[in-house]
C-alpha cells in the first residue's frame, strides 16, 4: 500500500526526513511515533502529494506520488482519508454537510450522499448530531465528525496526524478503538502520534522517527 | 454538484455583502466612464459618417461629348463597385445651377456667347472606398476613362475627417483599456478578500480531493456576476444621463435638432457590454485565483 525508497526532504537547510525507506502493506495498522519535529507530519504530507521529496520515491496504492502530475493529486487524495489533530471542520456547515464534502467534490448523487453520510455517521456513533454545527459539539464529537469525513468515501488508506492530540485519555481510547474497527474492515491505517497511550492502546506495528531518520522497528506486528 | 457550486457563489456574495455592493458600484462607475467615451465615440463616428456621405466627387466630361459617349462613361461608372450613387448634370443643368447659386455673377457667362460649363457626373463612393488613399487611386483611374476631362474632389476635407475619426478611435481605445484594467483590478481585489476569508475551507477542499476547477468555479461565477451587475448598472446610469441630456437640450432650445441625432446604444450593444463586464469580472477573478493558487497547501 505504501512504499518509501530512500526519501529525503529538507526545508531550507533543515532536514525534515533523511534517507527514509519503509513499506506498509495493505490492511495494516501502523503507528508512526516520534517527538514533535521528528518528521511524522512531513511523511504524511508526502503520502498525499502535499509535498514532494527532494530525493527518493514515494508510492501509494501503486502510484508513484513523486512523479504524479499536480492535476492527478486530487484523484489520489480521494482514495486516502485524512484525520487532523485540529479536526479542520467547516464551522458554518452542519455535521452532515461536513461529512458529505468528499462525496460532493466527486460528483456523487444526492441519494448516494445521503446514504453514505448516514452510514459514516453511524459508524462513528454521532448520527443523532447530523444537523448540528461543529461549534455545538464536544472535542471528541468533532474528532468523530472528522473521522466520518475521512471514511465516507471508503478510502483504501486512512492517515491520521496526531488525532488524539486534543483529547483526554478516555476519548483517546475511544478514537483508537474506532480506528481499529475501521482497520478491521480492510482499510490500511497509519496514525502519526507522540502519545505513548495511543501506542499502548493500539498495540500494533510501530515505526519510530527521530530527527528525520527511521529507527529500527520495535512494535508488535498485528 | 452544479447547484452546490452556484450556492457557494451566492454564499460568498452574501457573506461579504458590503464588499460585494462596493465592488458592483465601483465597477459600475468605472464602466460608466468607459461607456461615456464609447457613446461619444459612437455618436461622433456616426456624425463623421454623415459628413463623409456629403463628400461628392465631380467627374467632368469633355466638352461637346456625344450622347452615346456620355452613356458609355455612365455605364463604366455604374459598373464600378466603388460607386454608391451617380447623378448626371448636363451643361444646361450646370448653367442653371450656377445662375441659381450666383445670380449677381450670371452676366459674366452671357458675354461668352456659349455655355462654358462642362457636363459632369456627381459620384458618391461606397463607405469602404472613402479613405484618402482609395479616393485618390479611384480618381486617377477614372480620369483615364475616354471622355472624362477631369476628376475633382476635396482631398483636404477627406484627410481631415480621417484624422478626426482616427483620433477619436485612439482616445476611445486608450481610455477603454485603462478603465477596463481598473475594473478588473477592483473585481480581483474583491475576490481576493473572499478567497482570504475562505482560505481554510479551500485548504480542506484540496485535502479531500477537490480538483482545481471545483475550487475555482464559485469564485469565477462570483466575478462574472459582479462584472455583469456592474456593467448593467453602468448602462442604467448612462441611459439616465443620456435622457437628462436630451431633456436639457429640448427645454433650453440649445443645439436644436441635435437631440434627435444623438443615439444611445442599441439593445444588442447593451447585451454585448454586459457580456464584456462579465468577461472582465471573470478575468479579475482569475487573476486573484491564480495568485492565491501559488500559495496553496
Amino acid at each position: 500500500m505504501i512504499q518509501l525508497i530512500h526519501v529525503s526532504k529538507r526545508y531550507d537547510q533543515r532536514s525534515a526526513l533523511s534517507d527514509v525507506t519503509l513499506e506498509i502493506g495493505k490492511g495494516e495498522f501502523v503507528l508512526l511515533m516520534g517527538p514533535s519535529g521528528a518528521g511524522k507530519s512531513t511523511l504524511l504530507r508526502l503520502l498525499i502529494g502535499a509535498e514532494r521529496p527532494d530525493e527518493g520515491q514515494v508510492f501509494v496504492h501503486q502510484k508513484n506520488v513523486t512523479t504524479l502530475k499536480q492535476s492527478d493529486i486530487p484523484y489520489l487524495r480521494r482514495k486516502v482519508g485524512t484525520v487532523f489533530q485540529d479536526f479542520r471542520l467547516l464551522p458554518k456547515k452542519s455535521v452532515f454537510d461536513n461529512v458529505a464534502l468528499p462525496l460532493l467534490v466527486q460528483g456523487v448523487s444526492a441519494d448516494d450522499i445521503s446514504r453514505k453520510v448516514t452510514e459514516a455517521l453511524r459508524a462513528v456513533g454521532i448520527e443523532h448530531k447530523r444537523d448540528q454545527l461543529p461549534a455545538g459539539l464536544s472535542t471528541g464529537e468533532q474528532q468523530r465528525v472528522c473521522i466520518a469525513r475521512a471514511i465516507v468515501n471508503s478510502p483504501v488508506l486512512l492517515l491520521a496526524d496526531e488525532p488524539t492530540g486534543n483529547l483526554d485519555p478516555a476519548l483517546t481510547v475511544e478514537i483508537i478503538e474506532l480506528f481499529k474497527t475501521i482497520n478491521a474492515r480492510g482499510t490500511t491505517v497509519v496514525v502519526a502520534t507522540h502519545d505513548p497511550l495511543v501506542m499502548a492502546q493500539a498495540n500494533r506495528r510501530v515505526l519510530t522517527l527521530s530527527q528525520g531518520r527511521l529507527l529500527p522497528e520495535q512494535g508488535v506486528s498485528s | 454538484m452544479l447547484s452546490y457550486l452556484l450556492r457557494e457563489s451566492w454564499v460568498n456574495m452574501r457573506t461579504n455583502r458590503m464588499t460585494t455592493v462596493v465592488a458592483i458600484l465601483t465597477t459600475a462607475f468605472t464602466l460608466a466612464c468607459v461607456g461615456i467615451f464609447l457613446l461619444l465615440y459612437v455618436n461622433l463616428r456616426a456624425a463623421a459618417g454623415w459628413l463623409q456621405d456629403d463628400i461628392k466627387i465631380m467627374v467632368y466630361l469633355e466638352d461637346r461629348l456625344a450622347a452615346d459617349s456620355i452613356a458609355k462613361v455612365e455605364q463604366q461608372l455604374r459598373s464600378d463597385h466603388a460607386v454608391a450613387s451617380l447623378l448626371f448634370i448636363s451643361k444646361e443643368q450646370a448653367l442653371g445651377e450656377f445662375k441659381a447659386q450666383f445670380p449677381s455673377e450670371s452676366h459674366l457667362l452671357e458675354g461668352l456667347g456659349q455655355n462654358p460649363l462642362p457636363a459632369s457626373f456627381v459620384v458618391a463612393l461606397s463607405p469602404s472606398f472613402r479613405s484618402s488613399g482609395l479616393v485618390k487611386r479611384w480618381a486617377e483611374r477614372v480620369s483615364r476613362i475616354a471622355g472624362v476631362s477631369k476628376v475633382d474632389y476635396n482631398q483636404d476635407w477627406i484627410d481631415a475627417l480621417a484624422t478626426v475619426i482616427r483620433s477619436i478611435e485612439l482616445v476611445a481605445v486608450g481610455i477603454g483599456v485603462i478603465l477596463s484594467a481598473a475594473a478588473v483590478t477592483i473585481i480581483a481585489n474583491t475576490i481576493r478578500l473572499t478567497l482570504f476569508a475562505r482560505r481554510d475551507e479551500i485548504a480542506i477542499l484540496r485535502l479531500i480531493g477537490a480538483t482545481t476547477s471545483f475550487i475555482r468555479i464559485p469564485y469565477l461565477v462570483e466575478g462574472a456576476v459582479l462584472g455583469a451587475l456592474g456593467s448593467a448598472l453602468s448602462l442604467a446610469m448612462l441611459k439616465l444621463m443620456y435622457e437628462l441630456f436630451r431633456q436639457e437640450m429640448r427645454t433650453t432650445g440649445r443645439f436644436a435638432g441635435l437631440e434627435n441625432l444623438i443615439a444611445f446604444f442599441p439593445p444588442s450593444a447593451c447585451l454585448a457590454l454586459i457580456a464584456v463586464g462579465m468577461g472582465l469580472g471573470v478575468a479579475g477573478s482569475f487573476v486573484s485565483i491564480r495568485r492565491f493558487g501559488e500559495a496553496r497547501t
